[in-house]
């Protein structure tokens, strides 16, 4: 008993002595720890999500090495659903074991409240190349980036929510292909024909629409965006609810509707769901992540459909404008990192026009920059995705479609998955979702100390 | 039986009532309290060291304001974050959702359990195969179990929906329903689970002993009286072992829920600790998080508590 | 069912008895099945295509690939961290089968005040939820330079399992006959001889079934493999969360149903190479000899 008892004391000291260390991290000599040499090379570690961080470790680090054969990069990999805190728990350490960190669009400003991240604008930018072409980047990707007015990540994977649509389901219900211009109204008279017998057997094989329905963070985008496409944001300016009102049930509702043409089981549906549903030529359109287009339309082994069947465009147009919704991979440095010139070489160099191209080409990902936009991109199929992307860049940018810039940014979208979820099922009215939403979500902002 | 006067803990004496060897032990009893701890050192040396700090950090957070920059907690802020907590329908909501699981999904399993090994238990070439595929439900991970029965339920391309649409039923909305999302998530932990009962089980049954049997026959018992006058009574301990193991295995459960469910739709299937976990880990507020987790401690050892008691009665009763 | 069970214990070999034992174990090999079903259906999968995966109406024979296999077998490093699995299970199941069985025999056999406290006390010490446990053990974990360690994740894992090895082993020797160890005792063994040489050689059905519940348990943990781990000491349920959870192409159920098949294997392997102490209880031998 007596040693357990000294356990429990070395366990408390030990908590103290935790808490006691701020930063222990030995000061960082002026050239940032070097670029390395031959003789001596600089090691960098980065923590990434894990659906890409071997493609990376594999493809992007060798290529980079070409130019920086000094700077040994190792990238971890973390699965999506527990990354932000591993990544928050990582970034809070005195001698932080990564020196870059990633991020998603909606994580940037609850990282950079730590204090863990660099502002890249000011801390490291004796180290940024001449070349380096901030103004290149297209505004709406870089400002995922932002936050508090200084840039603390840079855009490494753009992405976007879109519109997909089967244009051979569309030719055989005899509804003219969407375009930016089409409205909600618009859309859900086209729904009601979408929802179609392909085959003649006198059943319903194909439906209108798939995406996000089931109790999911990312499931409220869908109709946040529909809200912001009629030009309501859902936090005004002083960060008070905004959408416990006609329009923000209206967009809600919007969403709902959208279930009364969605295949059997749709309720459920979360990333996967919607994706296969597609990809089966089961539903007409689709309001999913751009990322995705590769293995929708291109890849044999895992779709049906050809680029010739898949269009990209818009979500249909509110009062104000088309719609998407902004998710965008951005990274950064850690502020205690003992390599910042190597890191934020390795950054630049993913994210410069040159590594932007290598990246596009070989492996997919969408780019941040104008001048990768505009350009001609390696394969064929990408020139239509690039211009739908630089619509929905225009539409993000003009009427703000992004989840809250702020640290409570996924606790927001909790409560919101939530009562989404509730009204989906029934188990509220879209007027009962919103208005319990606006009630916990203002309870959330005033436990936090924001004026309500 | 007269050995309950041995020792003032009649569980311990609670040896299968076989036979009546001379009772010699007496004598080696002298100096046993320390032995006794000897043996408990490692488990207790392995626990505390482990659990004394992170129980004292979390009951810390509880009553403070977290500062998520340090991951630590920052200021005594009382019972502040309790309070919230108490005020919190989603967290009341979730604690009656596990209230409803584990009625449902323990008894049940347990039943399943220990008939399912009887059923096993006939001696035949295939049996030790068999048993051990009886293991692989516990083995999926959980997120490939959650996903592959959640394709398995779909009502669009799930082989359940399927099934039932050539017999005219459906589709059923396996997982959107409220109701029915409730009983897809104790149907898919009653099939990852009872593997586990099974497995406890057999070797219970296994471990009896034989002769006890031998004399029931010659005594003439029927099959049903075996089983209730004998073997149910012999297997006691070991359905509270596997009753407490479980309990406390479900009392924990949010794996299944967040990869089949994700709690919902709405909170139809947010067990406690999903909520709690998603409250962390998700909306990273680690002060309501530990104001939970401490809520959610007291409740589950007092219930443990309660059970233990039960299980230690009926140990001594037969 | 239950009362068509009972011939197992006895051996009448009457014509009812073997028709009801034949009755018996097609019904175990039926509910065996039952419960097989899921799992086949995902070994099914693992050979799809992607797009044979999801077909209106199920697909049951479709083109066969092992392309789920070869390209995750690489990409999600399954390998290395299939041995780290295999360590850190092994690692932390024998370590709680040792020090869960001693306190477990303490508190079946053993007079000692305070054993009911303690007993319940060792139970409590599992009701704790895991995300109170995990963040703080991390942040001692990288205090001590221990993160990414085998050593860290299984003594993670021994806290939860030694309070389940306590309980479960406590009802087996339970079980046992008290003669065994007072005619042990009687041969000269010290408790602690007594307890190495008579008591755990007779209890090897129930230890074996706890053996294989332990490994079972850290076999599939995911949180604290995730947050104490990084890269070297990572575990395979972290690289099925990754892909499952993949943001970027979606629709990986063939590799992920591959990998899970791959996790299944070694599990179901060692439980068959152990499975004669599951059925022989040696018990009854050791008595009667």
């Amino acid at each position: 008993m007596r040693r357990s008892l000294r356990l429990t004391a070395a366990a408390a000291a030990l908590g103290l002595t935790i808490t006691a260390c701020g930063s222990t991290a030995p000061e960082v000599s002026a050239d940032g720890g070097g670029l390395g040499t031959a003789e001596s090379p600089v090691s960098i570690r980065v923590i990434a999500n894990d659906a890409f961080a071997k493609q990376w470790q594999d493809q992007l680090v060798p290529e980079f090495n070409k130019k920086y054969p000094n700077i040994k990069v190792s990238v971890d990999g973390v699965p999506y659903n527990d990354q932000l805190p591993k990544t928050m728990l990582e970034l809070t350490g005195p001698t932080p074991t990564y020196d870059v960190v990633l991020g998603d669009d909606s994580w940037i400003p609850q990282l950079a409240k730590t204090g863990g991240l660099m502002d890249l604008k000011a801390d490291v930018s004796k180290w940024t190349d001449a070349g380096y072409d901030w103004a290149d980047f297209n505004p709406t990707p870089l400002a995922a980036g932002q936050w508090d007015g200084k840039q603390y990540t840079v855009p490494v994977r753009s992405n976007l929510l879109l519109m997909f649509y089967n244009k051979k389901l569309y030719k055989k219900a005899g509804v003219a292909e969407p375009t930016a211009e089409t409205t909600w109204e618009q859309y859900f008279a086209d729904a009601k024909k979408l929802v179609q017998d392909t085959d003649g057997d006198g059943k319903v094989d194909a439906w209108a629409i798939g995406t996000y329905f089931t109790k999911d963070p990312l499931t409220p985008t869908v109709w946040q965006t529909v809200l912001n496409s009629n030009g309501v944001a859902l936090l005004d300016d002083d960060l008070k609810v905004a959408f416990n009102n006609e329009a923000g049930v209206k967009a809600l509702q919007t969403h709902v509707d959208l279930l009364k043409y969605a295949p059997p089981g749709a309720s459920t549906y979360q990333f996967n769901e919607p994706l296969e549903a597609f990809r089966q030529g089961r539903t007409a359109t689709m309001l999913m992540w751009g990322s995705v287009y590769k293995g929708t339309a291109v890849d044999e082994a895992s779709t049906t459909l050809k680029p010739e069947d898949v269009g990209l465009t818009t979500l249909p147009a509110g009062s104000a404008g088309p719609g998407a919704h902004r998710g965008v991979w951005s990274a950064g440095i850690a502020k205690k990192t003992q390599h910042p010139a190597a890191a934020w070489t390795w950054l630049q160099w993913i994210t410069s026009k040159e590594g932007e191209q290598f990246t596009g080409n070989t492996l997919g990902t969408f780019p941040a920059r104008n001048s990768t936009l505009d350009g001609t991109p390696a394969a064929e199929w990408a020139a239509p995705v690039y211009e739908a992307l630089k619509a929905g860049y225009a539409a993000v940018e003009k009427n703000k479609m992004w989840r809250p810039r702020l640290p409570e940014a996924d606790a927001v979208q909790q409560i919101l998955a939530l009562q989404t979820s509730r009204a989906m099922s029934g188990q509220a009215t879209a007027e009962q979702a919103i208005d319990e939403a606006a009630k916990e979500i203002t309870e959330l902002l005033k436990s936090k100390g924001y004026p309500q | 039986m007269s050995v309950s006067t041995r020792t003032p803990r009649a569980g311990a004496d609670k040896a299968p009532a076989r036979g009546s060897g001379p009772k010699t032990a007496q004598r080696f009893r002298l100096g046993e309290p320390g032995t006794a701890w000897l043996f408990m050192t490692p488990a207790l040396v392995l626990l505390a060291g482990m659990l004394l700090y992170p129980i004292f950090y979390t009951l810390w957070v509880s009553f403070s304001d977290f500062d998520l920059a340090l991951f630590e907690p920052v200021g005594w802020v009382g019972w502040k974050n309790y309070e919230m907590v108490l005020r919190d329908p989603g967290f009341l909501e979730s604690l009656k959702v596990t209230g409803i699981y584990l009625v449902i999904a323990l008894p049940l399993q347990m039943i399943l359990g220990f008939a399912i090994a009887f059923l096993l238990n006939v001696e035949w070439r295939g049996r030790g195969a068999l048993r051990a595929l009886f293991l692989i439900p516990m083995v999926v991970a959980p997120v490939v179990a959650g996903g592959v029965w959640r394709m398995l339920l779909d009502p669009l391309w799930g082989v359940v929906n399927y099934t039932f649409g050539l017999v005219g039923i459906g589709p059923v909305e396996w997982i959107g329903d409220p109701t029915l999302a409730m009983v897809s998530m104790i149907l898919i932990d009653t099939w990852r689970w009872t593997p586990f009962v099974v497995l406890i089980a057999a070797a219970g049954i296994m471990a009896l002993p034989g002769d006890v049997y031998e004399a029931a026959k010659s005594d003439g018992a029927g099959r049903w009286q075996t089983l209730w006058r004998i073997t149910l009574p012999l297997l006691v301990p070991v359905m509270a072992a596997a009753f407490v193991v479980r309990w406390l295995g479900a009392v924990k459960m949010f794996d299944i829920a967040l990869a089949a469910t994700r709690g919902g739709p709405g909170n139809a299937t947010n067990v406690v600790n999903l909520y709690i976990y998603e409250k962390g880990f998700r909306s990273l507020e680690f002060g309501s998080a530990s104001s939970m987790a401490t809520i959610v401690l007291i409740i589950t050892i007092v219930l443990t508590y309660f059970l233990f008691s039960i299980s230690r009665r009926l140990e001594n009763r037969w | 069912m239950v009362s068509t069970a009972a011939p197992a214990f006895g051996s009448r070999k009457t014509g009812r008895a073997r028709l009801g034992r034949i009755a018996t174990i097609t019904a175990a090999i039926l509910v065996t099945l039952a419960f097989l079903y899921p799992v086949i259906f995902m070994i099914s999968i693992s050979f799809k295509l992607p797009k044979d995966i999801f077909t209106v109406p199920p697909k049951w024979i479709s083109e066969i690939t092992f392309d789920n296999y070869v390209s995750y077998f690489h990409q999600a490093r399954i390998l290395p961290r299939m041995i780290n699995t295999i360590i850190v299970a092994m690692g932390a199941a024998i370590i709680s089968m040792v020090a869960g069985s001693m306190a477990g025999y303490a508190l079946s056999r053993m007079r000692m005040r305070g054993a009911g406290v303690m007993g319940g006390l060792i139970l409590a010490s599992r009701a704790v939820p895991p995300i109170a446990l995990v963040v703080p053990m991390f942040l001692v974990a990288r205090k001590l330079g221990l993160t990414d360690q085998y050593i860290t994740v299984i003594l993670a894992y021994v806290t939860f399992l030694v309070p389940y090895v306590v309980w479960l082993m406590r009802a087996f020797f339970k079980s046992l006959p008290k003669e065994l160890e007072e005619a042990a005792m009687i041969d000269g063994c010290s408790r602690i001889g007594a307890f190495f040489r008579i008591i755990v050689p007779c209890s090897l059905t129930g230890m074996v079934s706890t053996l294989i519940f332990c490994i079972i348990l850290a076999w599939e943990e995911l949180l604290f493999a995730l947050i104490l781990t990084n890269d070297k000491a990572v575990t395979i349920p972290v690289a099925i969360a990754g892909i499952a959870a993949d943001t970027e192409k979606g629709g990986l159920w063939g590799p992920l149903a591959a990998v899970g098949t791959l996790t299944v294997l070694p599990v179901v392997i060692f439980a068959l190479a152990v499975q004669k102490y599951l059925i022989k209880g040696l018990a009854d031998g050791a008595t009667k000899g």
